[in-house]
């Protein structure tokens, strides 16, 4: 489906740090080993955007 | 249908005014006025408040919309309103609101990257433009301790939350949204008038006066403690309740009090959002009663107009 398997970034639940995981990865902060990350928002999207 | 003519000259008293508050008489005019006057100053003097964002950045914990309509509701100074165009008719930018003509445009980036919870609030905005800036209560009264008070909290942000975004703020009207009211309250009373009937009051027993005075649920009358007569103590405290009357019938003295509304005089209450001074929303809606009258004078020589205006046309003719 994905063209480029792109990294995604998240924020960690617990200490605030920020992740990126790839397809695949374990759900877990590099940092202290929480397992609840929040997404960020990305910018790629389906249809093309026209922003300024 | 021509010959009188209703043209009357009311007379304002101003009793306070600072910047956010202001209370005045109008007199020697009538209801229809005074109610304009207040539906002008809530809904149709324009301020300035944010129509339009964008935003880039948002792991808060509140959704984008939410911010938006947070920021639109951030009372901004809108001095320079009635001067500015609306957008919808503005010739330098087709209505895309982003011109200097009727548009400010403001940024927001904050980024939360220690333990401690970052408040975002008004003055992390930065306008394009000095004279159109949120509000600012900060030290202006000492009422309450104002250590830490920075500006309106929009969002919270905690660890490794951020926000980023762009605002534009358009000129507009509280008939649109209630964002765009300049107007906190406008309250106008009737001025009340009472007439006590001394004849009858004296025959009461000062006991039945302090009854007949404690039955007022605001403070109206008072007992002179020397003589132990009753008079007005403030009439505008009167809150057209009724409770003195029906005492005074409970009491079988029906008439010992008379309490009329003065129909052609009122006391106004006008407070703002800080948006604009309180005077100024006064004279703002003023200018603004004055251009719709102009709309209805200038259709008034069409048939269509009268019609629809019937005598009000015709008296404006007339005089």
């Amino acid at each position: 489906m994905d063209p480029q398997p792109e990294p995604v970034s998240y924020i960690c639940g617990d200490c605030g740090q920020d992740n990126t995981l790839k397809p695949g990865d374990v759900i877990q902060c590099r940092e202290c080993g929480y397992r609840i990350l929040y997404k960020k928002r990305t910018r790629r999207s389906n249809f093309p955007f026209f922003l300024s | 249908m021509e010959g009188v003519s209703y043209q009357r000259f009311p007379k304002i008293k101003i009793r306070t005014v600072r910047d956010d508050f202001m209370k005045f008489e109008l007199r020697e005019t009538d209801a229809s006025i005074a109610n304009a006057l207040r539906r002008v100053m809530i809904a149709e003097v324009p301020t300035i408040a944010i129509d339009l964002v964008e935003i880039e950045v948002n792991s808060s914990v509140l959704n984008d919309e939410f911010i938006a309509h947070r920021l639109g509701l951030v009372p901004l100074i809108s001095e320079r309103a009635m001067a500015m165009r609306f957008s919808r008719d503005c010739d330098a930018c087709d209505g895309d609101g982003q011109c200097e003509y009727c548009s400010v445009e403001f940024h927001l980036r904050a980024k939360c990257i220690n333990d401690q919870t970052l408040d975002v609030t008004s003055k992390d905005l930065y306008s394009s433009d000095h004279t159109v800036v949120p509000v600012d209560f900060s030290d202006s009264s000492s009422g309450f301790d104002n250590s830490d008070t920075r500006g309106i909290i929009i969002v919270k942000l905690r660890r490794g939350q951020e926000l980023v975004l762009r605002a534009i703020a358009r000129k507009g009207i509280g008939k649109d949204h209630a964002k765009w009211s300049p107007a906190a309250t406008v309250t106008f009373m009737y001025e009340p008038e009472i007439y006590i009937n001394e004849e009858m009051m004296e025959t009461l027993t000062l006991k039945e006066k302090q009854d007949f005075v404690e039955s007022s649920p605001t403070k109206v009358f008072g007992i002179n403690p020397n003589t132990g007569q009753v008079y007005v103590h403030d009439a505008e405290a009167y809150t057209y309740d009724d409770e003195v009357i029906k005492k005074a019938e409970a009491m079988g003295k029906p008439g010992l009090v008379e309490i009329h509304a003065k129909e052609d005089s009122f006391i106004f209450t006008v407070e703002t959002t800080g948006g604009i001074k309180a005077s100024q929303l006064f004279i703002n809606a003023i200018e603004i009663l004055k251009q719709k009258l102009d709309a209805v004078r200038l259709s008034s020589d069409t048939v269509e107009a009268d019609e629809q205006f019937g005598e009000l046309g015709a008296h404006m003719r007339g005089g």
